[in-house]
């Protein structure tokens, strides 16, 4: 029995890591134009509308830029090139995420120094505990106490 | 706990509260939909189009003059306001100021009438059906008008209708005085 | 006559809040039960007259007496009953208007319903909710003043702000979201009475439990029911857009969920007592910075009305609130130390921990994402913009993270856990999530985001289940029950539990919703003119005809609708529409939305000529949509079933004799 399980959860493994890795190695179909067009679409804030990308919004100016944006493509410019371009003519907010890098690493280094910071505390909290254990408890009392309580209420 | 330990934890509350007022004061100051133009100091691009009359115009026209380039529309209904503006700085500076309109995401009817019934000053507006001039200069909304200077430099950026105090300030940072 | 009554109550309002204030300081200061039913008298009087003043407005709006502002700026003659009633809470100063009433109204049921019970927090309770209370009813009475007339009168009104007169839901979110925001200022005065008068046991906690769950839900709907109207009335086809005013209400639920797990372990454990604290504070101090986002004009917005002089007052309630509540927090430190040591850091209490780092993770992140532009601006002068696909790269992985804690902490003994335990809990569903992501990727599905949440949720709710099951079996066995029956008892007993899974239940349904309608919708645009069709996906839709008219429950407004007929898996007649309201330039668009249970099919009419009956369409099938919407529904009927009474008495943790 045990040995089917185990077997079972290592084919599982095995599958999941197989699908995560041709997910990931596999070089895919590179995006054709259009694709290429959303994503940069994706990217740029439409000018007259609150909070909506040029890729999602359908006013006449978002329908222009998307059209411009084919164009450019067509001419062959990359998509940095193209990001650029309008940058030069509506500034930096055109964009709808920013490019300076510290709007990037901030949140996840502020995570992680939050995690830091707790589990120092935590730490240092286990250290110097209020109350100390009275005496050493057995498995078979913590066996029993656990088992009672799953019967009980929470 | 030590004396050290004691009081190094009221420092959490200027630290945080500072920060925050200043954010929120400061913030107060600002206006959200003021967005500056990256083409000012920048040359004017160049651009050409078809006017309302159907003549050609190309922005080769404004060169060697101060230039006010107004961006509207006949459902825009901040452009209304300002259009006694527009039409009083054409007649004073007559000779002096190129004054030309981009008609934005109109049809020309709407744009004819909206001259009609407000007034023609008698300047070139240029049709841009594609966007390609609108784009080029980073329109967002209409009304916008841009101050050119005479060598072609784009001086400022105006979002929203024309004041009496910023068309004036503007024109006469362009040489042009009442 | 009637705005003066309203003013006159708002004014007689603030009065009673500070009188409530002053009694219950005296109550505090005296032990005086006497002062502290004065207060609440007065609390009660308060509430009262912000009702008398609701009436007024309402009144007011439906008798459209234009020497008002208010209602001279958003009712007009034609504007119908319903819509003149919820136009209460349409603009800034009627919004406030009901917001003090939600407020007082929160506090005097607080107040009634503690009125024998914990005497020591209660006036300390009440001071806070009288002083909060005040503010509102100050703001009303000085620069918000709903009731201030105009001259001259006017003999129409401009009518309700085009975007808020489309769609029933106007109704619903406001009111819910409101209900959500006022009600969490419960706990915090809680909070700051348990500091104030050093009670920061476990017994404030206790209390707080349902104060804190009730406005939770509310939020929570809220935020759901602003989002299916987003996507109802906006026409874009999305539902969340990380829009500033939607990140507002978002900010308190973060902090207040959190609260809501670590005041669970500050209970039990006592330990992230400090931290139960802080967040009680986080929640209510974003509570007020929401309303200044929305309110103050500082950050462009959907809802952004323009600058009003309502700003400074919020800015500077919030730098008062943030600094008395942090003071008091930080004094009262020393009292807040560990009761008993924490356990093992792979244990519930970790979970929790762990649980509290990624909703700060996230509150941090949404905060700095819609105050970038604002401190970008402040000190460089640059204009920048911070939008959707920021927020999702930066949150996907938090969401993650926290959705694979929702499935192993509940799971996890209080104490520790040993790696047999964890293998024993953990393997089977480990594989089903496994074998999920697998079958997915088999099937055909190669997008990422919905792969991931599949198996996530196959987790969580597999590990969920596994507890379930091996409750009700242990339960069935010892008592002779037969397992649904034991389940159920089981379930009702341990309210709290089972409503947590539920919860959770529900935020894996909305999980995998969001993955796979964000990821795998499609769309179309088209022109077309009478006669054609355009197709996406198994669905056709032909056009049929153009017809433009005015409402006739709002002659005002002229409706152009295309006439379309559906074909494919669902069938019928569209009418996406775009009407003109002679307050706005640009034309509203009413989408039409086909529900089924797989997928969403949309249709939004972008254009029109009325020269040649031509149409611009633009289709959508949303996959999954309706599940965002039921989700949300399932986690808010988890926390009620969490909060609802228990049949059997529990003793209340007793005060300790003073």
């Amino acid at each position: 029995m045990r040995s089917l399980a185990l077997t079972v959860a290592a084919a599982a493994l095995l599958a999941l890591a197989a699908v995560a890795a041709l997910q990931l190695v596999v070089p895919r179909a590179p995006p054709s134009a259009a694709e290429q067009a959303r994503a940069i679409a994706a990217e740029l804030r439409c000018p007259d509308c609150q909070a909506l990308s040029v890729a999602e919004s359908r006013t006449a100016a978002a329908a222009a830029i998307r059209a411009e944006i084919a164009e450019q493509l067509a001419a062959g410019r990359s998509a940095n090139e193209i990001r650029q371009h309008f940058v030069a003519r509506y500034g930096d907010w055109i964009l709808l995420t920013p490019t300076d890098p510290l709007a990037w690493w901030l949140p996840p280094v502020a995570l992680f120094a939050g995690a830091a910071l707790f589990g120092w505390w935590w730490i240092r909290g286990r250290r110097s505990s209020v109350a100390a254990p009275a005496r050493p408890v057995s498995d078979a009392d913590r066996r029993r106490v656990r088992d009672a309580a799953e019967a009980l209420d929470d | 706990m030590s004396a050290r330990g004691g009081l190094l934890r009221w420092v959490a509350v200027p630290l945080l509260v500072v920060p925050v007022t200043w954010l929120l004061f400061t913030g107060l100051g600002r206006d959200p939909r003021d967005i500056p133009s990256p083409l000012v100091g920048k040359p004017l691009p160049a651009f050409a189009a078809t006017t309302l009359e159907g003549e050609e115009f190309s922005s080769q026209a404004l060169a060697g003059r101060p230039a006010l380039i107004n961006v509207w529309a006949s459902w825009c209904d901040p452009c209304i306001d300002e259009h006694p503006l527009l039409l009083a700085a054409a007649r004073a500076y007559a000779g002096e100021l190129s004054v030309i309109g981009i008609v934005h995401h109109d049809s020309a009817d709407g744009a004819r009438g909206f001259l009609a019934r407000y007034g023609d000053g008698g300047w070139p507006d240029l049709l841009d059906p594609s966007d390609r001039i609108a784009i080029d200069l980073g329109v967002i909304f209409p009304p916008e008008t841009y101050f050119v200077d005479a060598s072609g430099i784009v001086r400022y950026r105006h979002l929203g209708p024309l004041t009496e105090e910023v068309l004036a300030q503007q024109l006469a940072a362009l040489g042009l005085d009442r | 006559m009637i705005a003066t009554l309203g003013h006159v109550a708002v004014v007689v309002g603030l009065a009673a809040t500070l009188f409530a204030a002053a009694a219950f300081a005296l109550a505090a200061r005296d032990d005086d039960r006497g002062q502290a039913a004065l207060g609440r008298r007065a609390m009660i009087a308060a509430f009262g007259l912000a009702a008398l003043a609701c009436v007024a407005m309402v009144t007011l709006l439906l008798t459209h007496d234009f020497s008002v502002r208010y209602v001279a700026r958003n009712n007009a003659t034609t504007t119908p009953p319903f819509y003149s009633v919820i136009s209460l809470w349409a603009a800034l100063e009627g919004s406030i208007l009901f917001w003090t009433l939600l407020a007082t109204g929160w506090a005097a049921l607080v107040l009634h319903r503690y009125r024998d019970r914990a005497p020591t927090l209660m006036p300390w309770v009440g001071v806070t909710l009288a002083l909060v209370a005040a503010f509102f009813f100050a703001v009303m009475a000085w620069p918000g003043d709903p009731f201030v007339r105009i001259t001259p009168v006017g003999a129409e009104g401009n009518g309700p702000n085009a975007l808020l007169q489309n769609h029933p839901f106007m109704g619903l979110h406001p009111p819910l979201l409101y209900l959500g925001y006022t009600g969490l200022a419960v706990p915090f005065a809680f909070g700051v009475a348990a500091l104030v008068t050093r009670r920061t046991d476990e017994a404030w906690l206790g209390i707080v439990r349902r104060w804190t769950l009730v406005p939770w839900i509310f939020l929570t709907a809220g935020i759901v029911a602003g989002a299916w109207w987003s996507y109802a009335v906006l026409g874009w086809g999305g539902y969340w857009a990380w829009d500033p005013v939607e990140n507002a209400a978002l900010l308190p639920w973060l902090t207040a969920t959190a609260f809501i797990h670590s005041s669970m372990v500050a209970e039990r454990r006592g330990t992230l007592r400090v931290w139960a604290h802080a967040l009680v504070i986080a929640t209510f101090v974003l509570t007020l910075v929401g309303t200044f986002l929305t309110r103050s004009g500082i950050v462009q917005s959907v809802h952004s009305f323009t600058a009003s002089a309502i700003g400074p007052w919020f800015a500077v309630a919030i730098v008062a609130t943030l600094t008395v509540a942090l003071g008091l927090l930080v004094w009262r430190m020393p009292d807040l130390r560990d009761t008993r040591p924490p356990g093992g850091t792979v244990s519930r209490e970790g979970a929790f921990l762990f649980n509290n780092v990624l909703f700060l993770g996230l509150t941090f992140a949404v905060l700095f994402g819609t105050l970038y532009p604002l401190i970008v601006d402040v000190t460089s002068g640059q204009r920048i913009s911070v939008g959707a696909p920021w927020f999702n790269r930066v949150n996907a992985p938090i969401f993650v993270a926290l959705l694979f804690l929702m499935g192993v902490g509940p799971a996890l003994p209080w104490g520790g856990a040993r790696w047999s335990t964890i293998r024993e809990r953990f393997l089977v569903p480990a594989l089903v999530g496994a074998g999920l992501v697998v079958g997915g990727w088999a099937i055909g599905l190669r997008e990422m985001a919905p792969l991931v949440m599949l198996g996530l949720a196959a987790f969580v709710v597999t590990a969920m289940g596994d507890e379930v099951v091996r409750g009700a079996r242990a339960r069935a066995r010892s008592r002779g029950e037969n397992p649904p029956t034991a389940a159920w008892r089981l379930a009702t007993r341990n309210r709290r539990r089972y409503g947590g899974y539920l919860v959770h239940t529900g935020v894996c349904v909305m999980a995998v919703a969001v993955a796979v309608s964000a990821t795998l919708a499609s769309d179309v645009t088209a022109t077309v003119s009478p006669g054609e069709s355009v197709s996406l996906g198994a669905y056709t839709v032909s056009y049929d005809s153009l017809v433009i008219e005015r409402l006739p429950e709002d002659p005002r407004v002229t409706e152009t609708r295309a006439e379309l007929t559906l074909s494919g898996p669902q069938s019928g007649r569209l009418a996406p529409a775009l009407r003109d309201y002679p307050n706005s330039t640009t034309p509203i668009a009413t989408p039409t939305v086909r529900t089924a249970i797989g997928e969403d099919l949309y249709v939004t009419l972008l254009a029109y000529d009325p020269a040649d009956r031509s149409v611009t369409l633009h289709l959508f099938v949303n996959p999954l949509v309706v599940w965002i919407w039921v989700g949300g529904a399932i986690v808010a009927l988890g926390a009620a079933f969490a909060v609802w009474p228990e049949p059997r008495r529990r003793p209340l943790p007793a005060e300790a004799v003073a």
